[in-house]
């Protein structure tokens, strides 16, 4: 017997949770675009999505946030620095490769500084998964030995009942449990079984790939100057990513008031490493890409022993020009064999 | 920081002498600043910019940057009076280990602008001068005018404990320049100098960094006892931001300062 959340039960649960002080974020239509956003009640919600457009780092490091804001007097420059707003959220029915997503990035936003921003709502987020049971033809999870129903990154996991009648319940971490306890009563025994999980197929061999990527002399191969040639440097791919964490710090204000903020930014963009000299280190989109294909499966592992990828194929799947990880490893797989 | 002062060295290119104004601040700064390391100079409203801390760890009661002003933030920063604050975030990085260079011979080139990571070396040792051996100096630059920290250019001249050897590129020579006239990895050669018992420090643009690294080869410099700083672009200095990286290394955390052995392990191309 295990714990099952009923989905017509939902609703109490949002009411539950947003008594108990929490805001409740799940996967919402919005504007022609499908996100995770707070909402009011369970009817927002949009389970039928195979994955929003968007990921959750959109909640946990936003495209652009105040670090501080400034006024300059005559004799001396008040500052106040800012910090997240503070609150405990719920974040239901995030996908496991948002969720994993979160985690591989954690030991980068923790390495020797912490980044406040970062851990203060890691710190205050429960992430309920849902298992998938649809997947389309750019999910690559399996690819990147990952599963429709990985529970890294997660504090409950959620399997999908049969004809959408609710989810089975697993509880992963002690904050997880603290969040389902107010909403206990709410959930029922059964012995229903889960839904078939979505069949992912595996599209490229990872290992050969980082063996490839790994040898020194396939640097400067024909290769990456043919994968790129058609990227138009959009930086969409890096943007949706859940794992792409570069950014940039800019001033906004008028001449005695302003706000120093973090703003996303991209390898893929030709301004992102140019030096005041005018030398660029990355000055062709080729290198540009080549950066962000072995700074996830070669640099990145390297440094925190995770791939900087959970697999989610956002960047295929948004490319305007059909090119994305999932094609660019296909085809490292048959340069090596 | 306060600037308490501020000099032009060539056109374009000014020197700053900043003070802590907090005293935890200062110690901080006495406790971690060691040369080599870089900070983020900033203008609130205009943004900040990386460079080298260009005074010697012998000399921290205050901190010394120089500059070329070239974009937003230090044309903010050039137009930036005596009495004005301005930011200071670090040091960050790591450092050139001076005390493994006791007893050892010291050569230093350096071309342009990147004088001043060089110069805090370069006063780190000659403010404890029985330390060390023979110091070399290399340092040229596009034209007389461009050559920065003029005064202590003539200082080094003049003491007999330092060898001063001065160029300029063809057609940047002035009519009473009595120095040498060439690109800098070809008056290195020149100088001969030799690579027993030696430690060489080099900064410049890429460009001269590369052809001062096969100068260095052919006079038969180790590369484990070469030493280079690598001036990225940065913006966070911590580690996260991305932009610094060469490869797997961030510079900002593993760097600046890197041996030419280390840097030959670095993608050539991506630098």
């Amino acid at each position: 017997m295990t714990k099952i959340l009923f989905s017509d039960k939902l609703d109490n649960c949002v009411e539950r949770w947003k008594s108990a002080g929490l805001t409740v974020i799940g996967p919402v239509q919005r504007a022609n675009i499908s996100t995770y956003a707070a909402v009011e009640h369970a009817s927002e919600f949009d389970f039928g999505l195979v994955l929003p457009d968007r990921s959750i780092k959109d909640l946990f490091f936003p495209q652009s946030e105040p670090m501080l804001r400034y006024t300059i007097k005559k004799e001396s420059i008040d500052t106040d620095e800012c910090l997240p707003p503070s609150g405990p959220r719920i974040i239901f029915g995030a996908r496991p490769c948002d969720a994993s997503g979160m985690a591989i990035d954690d030991p980068l936003f923790g390495w020797d500084y912490k980044d406040e921003y970062w851990f203060q709502r890691r710190n205050e987020s429960v992430i309920v998964t849902i298992a998938c049971t649809k997947a389309d033809d750019f999910c690559m999870c399996t690819s990147l030995n990952m599963a429709p129903d990985s529970t890294k990154g997660s504090d409950i996991l959620l399997r999908p009942l049969a004809g959408n009648k609710g989810w089975l319940v697993e509880e992963l971490t002690n904050r997880g449990r603290e969040a389902f306890k107010t909403i206990a009563d709410i959930l029922q025994e059964s012995s229903d079984l889960p839904a078939p999980l979505a069949v992912v197929e595996k599209k490229f061999d990872l290992d050969a790939c980082v063996a490839w990527l790994q040898n020194p002399e396939n640097f400067e191969s024909r290769f990456w100057k043919e994968i790129s040639m058609r990227c138009i440097g959009c930086a969409s791919c890096t943007y949706l990513c859940p794992t792409c964490h570069c950014f940039d710090i800019q001033d906004e204000g008028d001449t005695y008031t302003g706000i120093r903020r973090k703003n996303w930014d991209s390898c893929s963009f030709a301004l992102f490493t140019m030096h005041t000299s005018g030398h660029n280190p990355r000055s062709t989109q080729s290198a540009r890409w080549r950066q962000r294909i072995m700074h996830k499966f070669n640099y990145f592992p390297g440094k925190f022993s995770v791939n900087s990828c959970s697999g989610c194929g956002r960047c295929s799947r948004q490319c305007p020009v059909d090119m994305g990880i999932t094609e660019t490893l296909q085809e490292i797989s048959t340069l090596s064999l | 920081m306060k600037i308490v002062a501020r000099h032009d060295e060539a056109p374009g290119v000014r020197t700053m002498k900043l003070e802590f104004q907090d005293a935890a601040d200062h110690e901080l700064f006495k406790e971690t600043y060691r040369t080599g390391m870089f900070g983020l100079y900033g203008v609130y409203g205009e943004g900040e910019s990386t460079f080298c801390v260009a005074s010697p760890e012998t000399r921290k009661d205050y901190i010394e940057c120089t500059f070329r002003q070239s974009g937003r933030v230090t044309s903010a920063l050039a137009n930036a009076d005596i009495g004005d604050l301005i930011t200071f975030r670090g040091p960050y990085g790591n450092r050139f280990p001076i005390e493994e260079f006791h007893g050892k011979n010291l050569l230093f080139v350096s071309g342009g602008i990147a004088l001043p990571p060089t110069r805090s070396v370069i006063w780190s040792c000659l403010d404890q001068r029985d330390k060390f051996g023979k110091v070399t100096i290399v340092y040229g630059a596009r034209s007389v005018a461009d050559l920065v920290y003029k005064h202590e250019l003539e200082e080094w001249q003049e003491r007999s404990d330092v060898d001063l050897v001065l160029t300029v590129d063809p057609g940047g020579e002035s009519p009473d320049w009595k120095n040498r006239i060439g690109f800098v990895p070809t008056v290195l050669e020149e100088a001969a100098p030799s690579p027993e018992n030696c430690i060489a420090v080099i900064c410049g643009p890429p460009i001269m960094i590369k052809f001062t690294l096969i100068s260095l080869k052919k006079l038969g410099f180790d590369e484990s006892n070469v030493y280079t700083t690598l001036e990225n672009r940065m913006k966070c200095g911590l580690g996260k931001c991305g932009r610094c990286n060469v490869g797997s290394v961030y510079v900002c955390k593993e760097g600046p300062v890197f041996t030419a052995a280390e840097v030959s392990l670095m993608p050539a191309s991506d630098l």
